[in-house]
């Protein structure tokens, strides 16, 4: 005979048995400041980080001055204004966007989009022709989703703002920003040789993919697992705070 | 045919005690005849970390070995026959990043020292059950030893040959590694008889891959040796391959036997001196060998995961004589490397998995601040959660054009919003409501603590007579002296925005009365019921009674509110009553008190461990080291 080692014969645990499981897992107190830590960094949040390692005394572990220079150029991307993050950039880091050709594009198309908005405003394409002619037409013909990517930002100009398909649409919002920061400030993680990915979000994933498996198992005490709540509430749920 | 060290003449003479190795020649000076090569203990390539010297190490040397694994309080609770010590002490490097690795850290931390001598009687070895069928080549009845679904204990690894599970015409060293067919054999049972031994552990899933390796010190004319891994069940009288739950590599044609007594054709036969590795891939459920530290290829597919695998050796000629390497040498073949790509395999697929369905409605990035945010707070780095809310606020007001920004939204600990909300209706007078809160979220504090059951329901009538007593004076309350309920209380850990929240009301207007103005006299009356109620239900507590008797006097006044006993109608005292519930309630929630980013960690540490019994891809992750270490997922 043989057993198998995926579903031992007996009792299912039950939940209970499975918060037990999780109650008795210690995670050090270390390994989570590590994290946290970790994030404030990547994520380039200056203040937090600086006052999280005197709080959590991990004074030796950051680098202030990386961590405020992404920040810098990161909020001058979400203010929009892609000029001043672009010198930012080659001041920090001079031979980045000569690097990252690809980076270097999509700033230059967000530059191009935010003209492009003003315009829309002030009733002047000017600008943003000259400003396509100028820095981006010459790139174009580098890679072939340039040219794609720069057709596809011109057609803004053709179109009222109220009537923009959604495709062209996303290029006018906001998360477009967030996406060429977030890129920029991974890129700059790289070429410092740090890794580029917070290890919250690779935990986080880790945490949705062991669940989603569990539940796609053959084992049936696998699948018994039941779901287990972060103990995350939204603060307006079910006792809204009062009122002003 | 030996090579004239005085080692294997020792082996060939048919003796079954062979000689120990002298310490410091290598592995590979004992198979190709080579001078010893110096050992490179930092490097990744080497087989251990720490030379293990083929017996198990007893306690004594587990705690003096290594102080980052073992507490003292641990080595001290257990002998050398308890399950910990079969554990191994040190792993083979390509194990170190493996789901193995983390489990036999866990066991080792001193958090487990409560937890593991109540498990221990239960532990039967597989050794044990092996030995009652000792010498035999029959079919062994071997009791698979599972572990018990509470047992989160991990498996030890195979160490050496199982002097207990072997076919008669064999004989296995002193030390475990060696095993021999005698030139003299002292009974032949069978010229069709083959001769096989397993491992004295089977292969634990967790490790993702598993790897050994076998030096053929000496072969016959024929040199049919096989090389494989089987199930605890199959009979040893066969060569590993040719019977069901059974696949080896055979030397003699160099063929592949998958579970059957034919072959396919595989690799090379094997030479004196050759070193054959046997590789099992949880992950893909196929299996390898390698010769010479070359890989072969695919041998075997499909592996079922639901057996129980030990390492096993076969061979059917006298003179016929190998050595195996469990891990304890360098292994000539670079599994490091191999382990490396594997987990870059298993990585991607995490890496590529969702997380909206986590906890909706936050997509990955508010999840993420939401966790480290709830985080902060609940550990009480109150400057950090500031900064950071500032951060992200921030962050949000430059997307938003024209300034016209919208608070960042996350979501927060919902024990943290439970307890401020109870501790914010006590605040405002509220009773009821804390009372419905409690009873919802932590039914069990207030039966459990009568003394603050008591003061709550005290602090309740004391409501009730303010409430009797404002509505008959037709007096405003003083906010000032509400206001410095407050701030006493407002540097907790709980919430900062809240905080705010609660000032800028409480400034603007009078504590909510509960319910629409009504006659004093039925109010009093109403009061009075209450009051009685509360002494009918705590009449039998003696220590109670001067408090209460101190409360009911203020029934004697016509006003109470300026009383002797005002002092007692003051919102000054709802502040400690909040206090003494909030920490009663953090009291009972003990342990599982945890910011949610906590509960994050030990989930998937516990869902982990679960899914990489299995050995799929979850077997390629060690939490622990991947937090202290750089590399985790690879980057998109």
């Amino acid at each position: 005979m043989s057993a198998t080692v995926s579903t031992p014969t007996g009792i299912m645990p039950s939940s209970r048995d499975w918060e037990k499981k999780v109650d008795d897992v210690r995670p050090s107190k270390s390994d989570m400041n590590t994290i946290v830590m970790n994030y404030l960094i990547i994520g380039g949040y200056p203040s937090a980080a600086m006052k999280f390692a005197q709080e959590a005394g991990l004074q030796s572990q950051i680098d202030l001055t990386s961590i405020e220079k992404r920040n810098q150029i990161c909020t001058s991307i979400h203010h929009g204004d892609i000029k001043t993050a672009i010198e930012c950039i080659n001041d920090f880091e001079p031979e980045l966007l000569e690097m990252h050709p690809r980076l270097h594009f999509a700033l230059l198309r967000l530059q191009l989009i935010e003209l492009i908005r003003r315009s829309m405003a002030d009733n002047d394409i000017e600008p943003a022709l000259t400003f396509a002619q100028d820095y981006l037409a010459p790139r174009a013909p580098q890679y072939p989703e340039f040219l794609k990517d720069l057709e596809h930002t011109m057609a803004l100009l053709c179109f009222p703002p109220d009537q923009l398909s959604p495709p062209l649409a996303k290029l006018l919002d906001p998360d477009m920003r967030k996406q060429v920061a977030t890129m920029v400030n991974q890129t700059i993680l790289e070429s410092q040789e740090v890794f580029s990915e917070a290890k919250i979000k690779s935990l986080v994933k880790l945490r949705a993919w062991v669940e989603a498996k569990a539940a796609q198992s053959e084992s049936d005490r696998l699948r018994s697992i039941p779901h287990m709540d972060l103990g995350l509430v939204s603060p307006k749920g079910e006792f809204p705070e009062p009122n002003k | 045919m030996a090579s004239g060290s005085s080692y294997h003449t020792v082996a060939a003479s048919g003796t079954s005690t062979v000689v120990p190795r002298p310490q410091g020649s290598s592995w590979a000076s004992i198979v190709s005849g080579q001078p010893s090569r110096p050992r490179i203990p930092s490097s990744t390539s080497t087989g251990l970390r720490t030379q293990r010297n083929g017996s198990y190490a007893n306690l004594s040397e587990i705690g003096s070995q290594s102080g980052r694994y073992y507490n003292t309080a641990l080595s001290n609770a257990f002998n050398t026959q308890s399950k910990l010590s079969r554990l191994p002490v040190s792993l083979p490097s390509y194990l170190e990043d493996s789901l193995y690795a983390e489990k036999l850290d866990a066991v080792r931390d001193s958090s487990w020292g409560s937890s593991i001598p109540s498990r221990t009687p239960s532990y039967t070895s597989v050794g044990l059950h092996a030995a009652q069928s000792r010498g035999t080549g029959l079919k062994l009845d071997v009791k698979d030893t599972v572990p018990s679904p509470d047992d989160d204990l991990p498996t030890p690894l195979p160490t050496k040959w199982n002097e207990n599970d072997r076919s008669g015409g064999i004989e296995v060293s002193q030390d475990g590694l060696d095993v021999q067919f005698p030139a003299t054999g002292p009974s032949k049972v069978n010229e069709y008889d083959s001769a096989s031994v397993r491992a004295d552990y089977f292969i634990p899933r967790s490790c993702g891959v598993y790897y050994y390796e076998v030096a053929i010190m000496n072969k016959s004319r024929e040199g049919l040796i096989s090389i494989g891994f089987c199930g605890a069940d199959v009979q040893l009288n066969r060569l590993p391959g040719w019977e069901p739950n059974s696949w080896g590599y055979h030397g003699d044609d160099g063929k592949s036997f998958c579970c059957s007594g034919m072959g396919k054709a595989y690799g090379p036969q094997f030479n004196s001196k050759d070193v054959i590795g046997c590789g099992i891939n949880f992950r893909t459920h196929t299996a390898f060998f390698t010769r010479n530290g070359q890989m072969l290829g695919t041998a075997f597919r499909d592996i079922p995961n639901d057996k129980k695998l030990f390492p096993a050796v076969g061979m059917k000629k006298p003179g016929e004589h190998i050595r195996v390497n469990f891990g304890q040498e360098e292994f000539s073949f670079d599994i490091d490397g191999y382990m490396k790509a594997e987990r870059k395999s298993a990585l991607q697929e995490i890496s590529d998995s969702q997380v909206e369905s986590l906890c909706p409605p936050l997509d990955e990035a508010a999840l993420i601040q939401s966790l480290i945010s709830s985080y902060l707070q609940h550990d009480g780095f109150v400057e950090t959660a500031k900064a950071f809310a500032q951060d992200l606020q921030a962050e949000q007001n430059a997307l938003s054009d024209n300034g016209k920004s919208k608070p960042v939204e996350l979501m927060e600990d919902e024990n943290a919003i439970h307890r401020q909300n109870i501790r914010t209706a006590i605040l405002d007078g509220d009773i009821d409501k804390a009372l419905e809160l409690t009873h919802k979220y932590y039914p069990d504090v207030l039966t459990k603590n009568e003394q603050i059951n008591f003061r709550i329901r005290c602090r309740k009538f004391i409501e009730m007579m303010r409430q009797s007593a404002e509505a008959s004076n037709g007096r405003k309350k003083d906010p000032v002296s509400k206001r410095r309920a407050f701030d006493a209380y407002e540097d907790e850990d709980v919430d900062m925005d809240g905080g705010d929240n609660r000032s800028d009301m409480d400034l603007d207007e009078p504590t909510p009365v509960t319910g629409p103005a009504v006659p004093d006299l039925d109010m009093l009356g109403r009061v009075l019921d209450y009051g009685r109620q509360l002494q009918e239900d705590f009449k039998d507590k003696p220590d109670l009674q001067e408090e209460m008797e101190q409360v009911f006097s203020l029934f004697a006044y016509s006003d109470p509110m300026t009383s002797p006993m005002a002092h007692l109608l003051s919102e000054d005292g709802r502040g400690p009553v909040a206090e003494a519930l909030n920490s009663a309630i953090l009291v009972s929630l003990g342990k599982s008190s945890k910011a949610p980013l906590e509960r994050l960690v030990q989930q998937t540490t516990v869902l982990l461990r679960e899914l990489g019994e299995e050995g799929g891809p979850a077997s390629f992750v060690n939490l622990h080291h991947w937090i202290h270490n750089l590399e985790f997922l690879p980057s998109s």
